[in-house]
C-alpha cells in the first residue's frame, strides 16, 4: 500500500511539511497542461469566429460550423470516414486476431523472420506506403504493367486492378493496420495461461477448434480494445487517401482539412478550425472508449495457470495454408510497395514499354543533394529523431514521475490529459502549434502595448521576438511531435517504470531517502535501459511522422515527412521516390538497432 | 486389462548444446479401476511425463498406449495428437474457460465429440449432481469458490467417459482445509465411479491416502514404486525413506553386523538397525540412520536399544508435543532427534528407544 508512505505518523513532528508544495512537479504539471490544452483551446475559440484570429475585424458566430455542415464534400468526407473506418476494422481485427493466434500459439514455419517484418507497416510512414502502393500498382506501375504484359500473353486486355478506386483504398487501409491489432492480439494470447487452450485440445478440440472457442473469445477484450484503436485510426487516415483518393476525388476529414485552403484560395482558418473540431468530437469519444476498454479488460482476466512449458500446436496440413496467406498478406503490404519505392527510386522515367535496365540512374538520389531545402530536411529529421526523441523521453519520463505512485487528484488529471493529444490527429496538432507560435505572441504583444515597466519591456523587446523566431525553428515541429506522440511515449516509460517493484522504493524510503532521492538514486538507475528503448522507439516514430509537421513547414523547419507531401502535391515523383527511400532507410537503421539491443517493439 | 502403458520413455527439453534431459526412460502401467499416484520432488519429471501421456509434450524415444491403442510410438516418429487420445485433464489451475458458463465448460467436451443437444444436456446434468453441483450449471467459474471450481474442472474431464483420467495436482490450489475435504472426496469419487486415474502431487499424504499404487520419481526415473504401505514401511532406498513421512536422519557408525542386523554407533550411545539396501556394509563405514518421528518412544529409565540424549526444546502441535533432544555442544548443524510426547517434558536427559525393525540405515 502506497498509502502508508505518506501518512502524517512518519513525521509527527512537522506536520507543516505534508503540505509543502512539490515545486519540480507543479512545474511539469503547468508545462505538460500548457502544450496540452493551448492549442486544443485555440481551435476551439478559432471556430466560433468569422474570421482568422489574427484579422482586425472578427466577430462571434457559427457561419463557420454551418458553412461546412452546407458543403456536400464535407458531408461526403465524413461518410467516406466512416465507411473507411469501419471497412478497416472489419479487415484488421479477424485477420490480427488469427495472426496473433498462428504466430503465438502454432508451429507455423518462419515464425522467427515473419515476426520483424509484421512490424514494418507500423513504423513506414503511410504517406510512403501510399505513394509505394502508386509507383507499384497504379496505373503505370511497375507490378502493374508487368501483370498486363503477362495477361496479354493470354488474350486479356485492360486494367487488371484500380488502386485509386475506394474499394482498394479501405482494402489497403484495412491490411496495412491488420499489425496493430496483432500487437494487442499477441500481447494478450501471451499473457494468456496456456493450459486453457490445452484443456480444449484434451476434450477433444482440433488447433481451429481451440482459437475460435478458446484462445480467441478469451483476448476478446483485447481485440475489442484493438478494433476501437483501429476504428479509430481509420478516421485519421491522411497520407494513404491523400495519395491513392487524390485521381479519383475520394476524400476524408483529414484530407477535406488539407484541401480546404485550396478550394478558397485565402487562409480559411475558422473553417479548417470548425473541421477540426467536428473531427475531434469524433475521435475523443473514442479514446476515451478505448481507455475504458482498456480498464475493464482486466475484469476478463483468466485463472492463470502455472507458466508450463508450452508446446507449439501442431497445425498439420494447415501449416503451409496458413503460411501461404499470410506471405501473401506480407507480399501485399510490405514487399510490393517497398520494393516499387526502391525502384522508381532508381529509374529516370517509367511507363508502358520502357525496359527496367535502360533507365536505371542515381540521378534521384543525386539531386535531393543539390536543393537545400530537402538537405536540411534529412538534416532535421535526423536531428528530431536522435537529439529530439531523446528530449522527448526525458520530458515524458518528468510526467511520468510526476504521475508515479501518487494516487491524486493530480495523477487523476494528468491521466485524462495526455489522453488529449492523442484524439487530435498530427495534421491538426500541427496546425494548432502554429497557431499557438503566431497567435501567443501577438497576444501578448497587444497585451502589453502601454504598460511601462522594466519587464514588460523585456518581454516586448526579447521573449516575444524569441518566441516568434521559434516558430521558423525545428523547435515547433519537434513540440509538436512530442505533444502528438505523449500518450504512447508515456506508455513507454510507464512500462518501464511498473517493472520497478513498489517494495524496492518503499525500503529506500525507509532507510530514509526522500521521494526525489528515491526517484534519483533507485527508480531512473533501475529503468535506464528500459529509457534507451523508449529513446529508440521515439526516434522511429520520430522519422515515420508526417502530417504534424504539414502546416509547420517553412524555411528551417522541413523534416522528410512533410517535405514529402508537399513535393508530392507539386507532382515531384522522382524526388518523392528519392525521399521516401532515405526515409525508409533511417527507420530500418533504427528498426535494425533496436532489434540488434533486444528493444521490445510494442507491450 | 491394462488401460495406460508407458514403455522406455525418454524426453528432453531444448535441443544440441543446451538439451537438459527430463525423463529418463520411465516405464509403468495403469490397470482398469486403478488409482497411481506419480510422486516427486519438484523437477523430478512427473508432470512431464503426464503431460506426455496427454499429448501436450512431444517425448524423444518410448511408447506410450492407452488400451490397445499406440498414441507415442518414438521409433516410428508417430504421435497421436492431444485431441483425438479421448483421456480426461484435471489441470492445477483448473484451466476453465471464463468465457463459459459451468454447464457450457462441461458439455464442449460432448459438443466437439456430436453428441445431440438433448444427450448433453442429460450428461451433464448428471455428471454435475454426481458432483454436488447441480444447482450452479448456470455459473461463470468466477463466481464459485476454489473447491467447486476444482470439481468443475473434474466434472468436464469425466462427463465423456475417458478411458484414463490423469489430475495434474488437483489438490495443491486449495487451501489447507479445504485440500483435507477435498481428498476424501475425491478418493470417494474415484472408488465410487471405479475410475483409471493418473494423478501428480508433490505432497505424500495426498499421494498415499488418494492412490493404490504409487510410482515415486527421482531425477527422470522411477526410483520405487508400490502399495501406499510398502513404500512408507519398506522402503528401498534412501531417497524413499526420506521422501515418504517425517524423519529423523542420524549420522550412524557401523560397529558389527550380523546378516541385516548391525550395530551402530549413533550420538548418544549404540543401538541395533536393520539394513536396508546395503548388504556390503562393513565395520567401521559411516553410514546414514533413518527413522521415523512417530517410531521414537521416549523414557525415563534406560530401556533397550535406546540412545540418551538430553532435551533441547518442545513444540505444541495441538494433539501432541514435538520434542527436540540434542547433544550440547555438539557440532554445530546437527540436527538431533525429533519426538512425539503426549505432554511438555521437563528439562534433562532421556532415554530414547528406537526399536530395530523401524531403525533402517541405508
Amino acid at each position: 500500500m502506497q498509502t502508508t508512505t505518506t501518512l502524517p505518523r512518519s513525521e509527527p513532528a512537522l506536520p507543516t511539511r505534508r503540505f509543502r508544495l512539490n515545486w519540480p512537479r507543479g512545474l511539469v504539471v503547468l508545462l505538460a497542461a500548457l502544450a496540452i490544452f493551448v492549442p486544443l483551446l485555440l481551435i476551439f475559440y478559432q471556430s466560433f469566429l468569422s474570421a482568422p484570429f489574427f484579422a482586425p475585424v472578427k466577430t462571434l458566430t457559427f457561419d463557420s460550423y454551418r458553412f461546412i455542415f452546407d458543403d456536400p464534400d464535407f458531408r461526403q468526407a465524413f461518410v467516406n470516414g466512416l465507411t473507411l473506418a469501419t471497412g478497416l476494422a472489419l479487415i484488421a481485427v479477424p485477420l490480427g486476431g488469427m495472426l496473433a493466434f498462428l504466430m503465438v500459439r502454432t508451429d507455423l514455419p518462419g515464425r522467427s523472420f515473419i515476426a520483424p517484418a509484421l512490424m514494418v507497416p507500423i513504423f513506414v510512414s503511410p504517406m510512403v506506403i501510399g505513394f509505394g502502393y502508386v509507383v507499384s500498382m497504379g496505373p503505370v506501375g511497375f507490378y502493374t504493367v508487368w501483370v498486363k504484359n503477362l495477361l496479354s500473353v493470354f488474350g486479356f486486355e485492360g486494367d487488371p486492378w484500380n488502386i485509386y478506386s475506394f474499394t482498394s483504398i479501405v482494402i489497403i487501409a484495412g491490411l496495412t493496420h491488420v499489425p496493430h491489432v496483432y500487437l494487442y492480439a499477441s500481447a494478450a494470447l501471451r499473457s494468456l495461461g496456456s493450459d486453457v487452450e490445452e484443456a480444449a485440445r484434451v476434450a477433444g478440440a482440433s488447433p481451429l477448434q481451440v482459437a475460435l472457442n478458446v484462445s480467441l473469445p478469451m483476448i476478446t477484450p483485447a481485440l475489442a480494445y484493438s478494433g476501437v484503436l483501429v476504428f479509430f485510426l481509420g478516421f485519421e487516415v491522411f497520407g494513404l487517401v491523400l495519395v491513392l483518393g487524390d485521381p479519383e476525388g475520394h476524400l476524408v476529414l483529414p484530407t477535406y482539412l488539407y484541401k480546404l485552403t485550396n478550394k478558397l484560395g485565402t487562409p480559411s482558418y475558422h473553417l479548417m478550425a470548425a473541421v477540426a473540431v467536428c473531427l475531434v468530437a469524433v475521435t475523443m469519444p473514442l479514446v476515451m472508449l478505448q481507455r475504458w476498454l482498456l480498464r475493464s479488460a482486466n475484469k476478463f482476466v483468466a485463472i492463470k495457470g502455472k507458466g508450463a512449458r508450452q508446446k507449439a500446436l501442431p497445425l498439420g496440413k494447415w501449416r503451409w495454408v496458413a503460411f501461404t496467406l499470410i506471405a501473401g498478406w506480407l507480399l501485399f503490404t510490405v514487399i510490393i510497395p517497398l520494393s516499387g519505392i526502391g525502384l522508381r527510386t532508381f529509374v529516370s522515367h517509367w511507363g508502358d514499354g520502357v525496359n527496367l535496365l535502360d533507365v536505371l540512374t542515381f540521378e534521384n538520389l543525386l539531386n535531393v543533394w543539390d536543393q537545400p531545402s530537402l538537405v536540411r530536411g534529412i538534416i532535421n529529421t535526423v536531428l528530431i529523431g536522435v537529439i529530439g526523441g531523446a528530449l522527448a523521453v526525458a520530458c515524458y519520463t518528468a510526467i511520468a514521475l510526476a504521475m508515479h505512485r501518487k494516487q491524486d487528484g493530480v495523477t487523476r488529471f494528468l491521466d485524462y490529459s495526455v489522453l488529449v493529444p492523442r484524439a487530435v490527429p498530427g495534421l491538426l496538432a500541427g496546425l494548432s502549434f502554429l497557431w499557438v507560435f503566431l497567435f501567443v505572441p501577438s497576444l501578448l504583444d497587444s497585451a502589453l502595448k502601454g504598460i511601462d515597466n522594466p519587464i514588460a519591456l523585456w518581454l516586448v523587446d526579447s521573449f516575444i521576438p524569441a518566441l516568434r523566431g521559434l516558430r521558423s525553428t525545428i523547435f515547433s515541429v519537434w513540440l509538436a511531435y512530442s505533444v502528438v506522440w505523449m500518450a504512447y511515449g508515456l506508455r513507454l516509460i510507464n512500462t518501464a517504470l511498473l517493472q520497478v517493484g513498489p517494495e524496492l522504493e518503499e525500503a529506500a524510503r525507509a532507510v530514509g531517502a526522500s521521494r526525489s532521492r528515491v526517484t534519483r538514486d533507485v527508480t531512473l538507475p533501475l529503468v535506464r535501459y528500459g529509457l534507451v528503448g523508449a529513446w529508440l522507439m521515439v526516434f522511429l516514430i520520430f522519422e515515420r511522422e508526417y502530417s504534424t509537421g504539414v502546416y509547420l513547414l517553412s524555411p528551417g523547419t522541413e523534416v522528410i515527412g512533410s517535405m514529402i507531401v508537399s513535393m508530392w502535391a507539386a507532382g515531384a515523383v522522382e524526388l518523392v521516390a528519392a525521399l521516401s527511400f532515405i526515409n525508409i532507410t533511417l527507420v530500418a537503421v533504427g528498426l535494425g538497432i533496436a532489434l540488434r539491443f533486444g528493444v521490445k517493439l510494442h507491450d | 486389462m491394462t488401460e495406460l502403458s508407458v514403455n522406455d520413455l525418454h524426453l528432453d527439453y531444448g535441443t544440441g548444446a543446451s538439451v537438459n534431459p527430463i525423463l529418463k526412460g520411465v516405464s509403468m502401467q495403469l490397470q482398469r479401476g486403478e488409482v497411481v499416484a506419480l510422486l516427486g520432488p519438484s523437477g523430478s519429471g512427473k508432470t512431464t511425463l503426464l503431460r506426455a501421456v496427454a499429448g501436450l509434450e512431444s517425448p524423444k524415444a518410448g511408447t506410450i498406449d492407452i488400451g490397445t491403442r499406440r498414441v507415442f510410438d518414438g521409433a516410428r516418429n508417430f504421435e497421436m495428437p492431444a485431441e483425438e487420445r479421448n483421456l480426461g485433464l484435471v489441470f492445477q489451475s483448473y484451466a476453465l474457460w471464463p468465457h463459459k458458463t459451468v454447464a457450457d465448460n462441461v458439455a464442449y467436451g460432448l459438443k466437439l465429440r456430436k453428441t445431440p443437444s438433448a444427450e448433453i444436456a442429460k450428461r451433464v446434468k448428471e455428471v454435475l449432481s454426481q458432483l454436488g453441483l447441480g444447482h450452479l450449471g448456470e455459473r461463470y467459474p468466477h463466481q464459485l469458490s476454489g473447491g467447486q471450481q476444482q470439481r468443475v474442472a473434474i466434472a468436464r474431464a469425466l462427463v465423456y467417459n475417458p478411458q484414463v483420467i490423469l489430475l495434474d495436482e488437483p489438490l495443491s490450489n486449495l487451501d489447507a482445509k479445504l485440500r483435507e475435504e477435498a481428498r476424501a472426496f475425491l478418493r470417494e469419487l474415484i472408488v465410487r465411479l471405479g475410475l483409471s486415474a493418473l494423478m501428480v502431487t508433490h505432497d505424500q499424504g495426498e499421494a498415499m491416502a488418494i492412490s493404490d499404487r504409487i510410482l515415486l520419481l527421482n531425477n527422470g526415473r522411477i526410483e520405487q514404486q508400490g502399495t501406499p504401505q510398502s513404500m512408507y514401511q519398506t522402503p528401498n532406498t534412501l531417497f524413499t525413506a526420506e521422501f515418504m513421512g517425517s524423519n529423523n536422519k542420524l549420522a550412524a557408525e557401523v560397529v558389527s553386523r550380523e546378516g541385516d542386523r548391525v550395530t551402530v554407533k549413533l550420538d548418544g550411545g549404540t543401538a541395533v538397525a536393520t539394513l536396508r539396501g546395503r548388504e556390503d556394509a562393513k565395520p567401521g563405514e559411516q553410514l546414514t540412520g533413518i527413522i521415523r518421528v512417530e517410531q521414537v518412544r521416549i523414557a525415563g529409565e534406560q530401556t533397550g536399544n535406546a540412545i540418551r540424549l538430553p532435551l533441547s526444546t518442545c513444540m505444541y502441535l495441538g494433539d501432541r508435543w514435538e520434542c527436540l533432544f540434542k547433544v550440547e555442544g555438539g557440532p554445530a548443524g546437527s540436527v538431533g532427534l525429533r519426538a512425539y510426547a503426549p505432554q511438555r517434558l521437563d528439562q534433562g536427559e532421556y532415554w530414547l528407544s528406537l526399536p530395530e525393525q523401524a531403525l533402517w540405515a541405508f
